[in-house]
């Protein structure tokens, strides 16, 4: 029961800071971070899992299997995959 | 006539112009071999005995297709030389269909998000440690891998990122007094190819990125079963409850000139409670009855200097990891240890690293080991990402 009880409070918490920053997010800070650039994006999340790799590694096709394979993956939303990979597309 | 030439050289200029676009048009179908590779040398004394060599390497390849913007196939094979021999182990092979911009539906054999650490960090290049902490891997509580089928997204909420997955797959099977290694009744097995019961596992992660930089992340995910045993046996309906926390930080910090990267998680393990008969030596019998909980847990910290002046140390990268792990007290593979490691990696590119790393784990129990369990590992392994 115990262990019903952890998952429970873990997923409350969650769900919690969801709200919250909803909640404490303006419209301008909404949109500040829709109008975040590719570059910006592509140093911010692809170095979560691993380092972040350089355009030049790969050319566009690959690039392009790559970032379907990482969308899926790594769990990405499109809108921030998106801007990601064109960037790294028009910085290769 | 003149004009008349003309069109005609205009109109196979135009063609020949067209053809050869088509040529240099990149083709629909779309194919990748990616993946990673190791090798290493290893020097580890566990309770007095000192073993060291050359880890004769391990080279997993990945096979990426795909077919348009929404259908996509990967697989991955592993080959390791284990003890000696060659092994070669299928990790994963499954369709991955995009529905929409938030769901994306995977069916066949997939590397389970159960936490993060077997999904995104194992792979030899991404891993900063030589090993895997306690828990994961061979004899671990945590679930690697299954077969069915998944659905998977992200979104985003205000300047939140939520990723969210749910999947249903063959349940896991469990350890019996009946089985090869009756020392272990009572502990869960993943590798269920075939549904060994015709009752699946459920189970899901869901992933918030609160911050707007993308810099943190905290998870939770669940894993359950109504049956765990053979179809018609005793143990058929032994249930488990699996979960799991992880946590993820990741930043350039300037004021510490570096990139600070903190992962953690988790991992609980409940299974339904029974008492297990097993023959400890021939025509004797004991009855093990324990309370079927474990856990485990790793935290791991590593910083990089990338903001400093010197080439060779902003390559540098300094890595701590604990974990423990704990199993049933007084099941045949009763556990309690404790692992502290500490690494210095020398990364040479994006995706390949060297790694020294130190390793004590400290405790009781385990893997064939009654008692006392002390083992002190030296490792030097140099890892590529393909
Ligand atoms: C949530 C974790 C995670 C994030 C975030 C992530 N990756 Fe990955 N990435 C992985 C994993 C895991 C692999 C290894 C795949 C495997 O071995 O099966 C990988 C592999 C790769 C590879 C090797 C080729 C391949 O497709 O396997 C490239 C290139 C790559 N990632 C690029 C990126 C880029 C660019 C980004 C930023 C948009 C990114 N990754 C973000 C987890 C992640």
């Amino acid at each position: 029961m115990k262990t019903y009880k952890i998952f429970g409070i873990a997923t409350a918490v969650i769900g919690i800071l969801t709200v919250f920053t909803l909640g404490s997010c303006s419209t301008e800070q909404v949109t500040a971070y829709k109008n975040k650039s590719g570059a910006q994006l592509w140093g911010e999340n692809c170095i979560r899992c691993h380092n972040t790799p350089s355009p030049a590694a790969y050319n566009d096709t690959d690039w392009t299997t790559i970032e379907m394979h990482m969308r899926i993956r790594a769990n990405l939303s499109k809108e921030q995959s998106e801007k990601v990979f064109d960037f790294i597309r028009s910085a290769n | 006539m003149k004009k008349l030439i003309l069109v005609i050289f205009l109109g196979f200029l135009a063609f020949g112009v067209k053809a050869q676009v088509n040529d240099f048009k990149s083709s629909k179908t779309q194919f990748m071999i990616r993946g990673y590779g190791h090798m290493g040398y290893e020097n580890v004394n566990t309770n007095g005995d000192r073993e060291s060599s050359y880890d004769g390497g391990a080279f997993a390849p990945i096979f990426l297709f795909k077919h348009s913007d929404r259908l996509m196939f990967e697989t991955e094979l592993e080959f390791v030389i284990n003890e000696g021999s060659l092994e070669v182990g299928f990790e994963y092979a499954n369709i991955m269909y995009i529905l929409n911009d938030y769901m994306t539906i995977r069916g066949g054999k997939f590397l389970l998000p159960f936490g993060t650490f077997m999904e995104r960090l194992h792979p030899s290049w991404i891993n900063r440690m030589p090993t895997k902490p306690l828990g994961f891997g061979h004899d671990g509580i945590a679930p690697g891998s299954g077969v069915g089928v998944e659905l998977r997204g992200a979104f985003r909420v205000g300047t939140s990122t939520i990723n969210y997955s749910v999947y249903n797959t063959n349940g896991p099977g469990i350890k019996t007094p009946e089985g090869v290694e009756p020392g272990e009744a009572g502990m869960l097995t993943f590798n269920n190819l075939i549904d060994n019961n015709n009752s699946r596992a459920f189970g899901g992660r869901l992933g918030i990125l609160p911050f707007a930089n993308n810099s943190t992340e905290f998870g939770v995910s669940f894993y359950s079963t109504d049956k765990a045993g053979n179809t018609g046996s005793i143990y058929e309906n032994l249930g488990a409850n699996l979960f799991a926390f992880d946590f993820s930080f990741v930043k350039q910090l300037a004021g510490l000139g570096g990139i600070v990267d903190i992962k953690s998680q988790y991992n609980k393990s409940k299974v339904d409670n029974m008492i297990y008969t097993v023959e400890e030596t021939p025509g004797e019998f004991e009855n093990l009855n324990f309370d079927n909980n474990s856990n485990s847990f790793y935290a791991q910290l590593s910083y990089r200097p990338t903001m400093s002046g010197s080439d060779f140390i902003s390559k540098l990268e300094f890595v701590t990891r604990y974990s423990t792990l704990r199993t049933p007290e007084g099941a045949g593979w009763e556990a309690n240890k404790k692992e502290y490691s500490f690494g210095l990696n020398y990364w040479i590119s994006w995706r390949s690293l060297i790694k020294l790393n130190y390793q004590s784990i400290t405790g009781e129990g385990g893997h064939d080991t009654i008692g006392g369990f002390d083992q002190k590992g030296l490792y030097l392994h140099w890892a590529i990402g393909l």
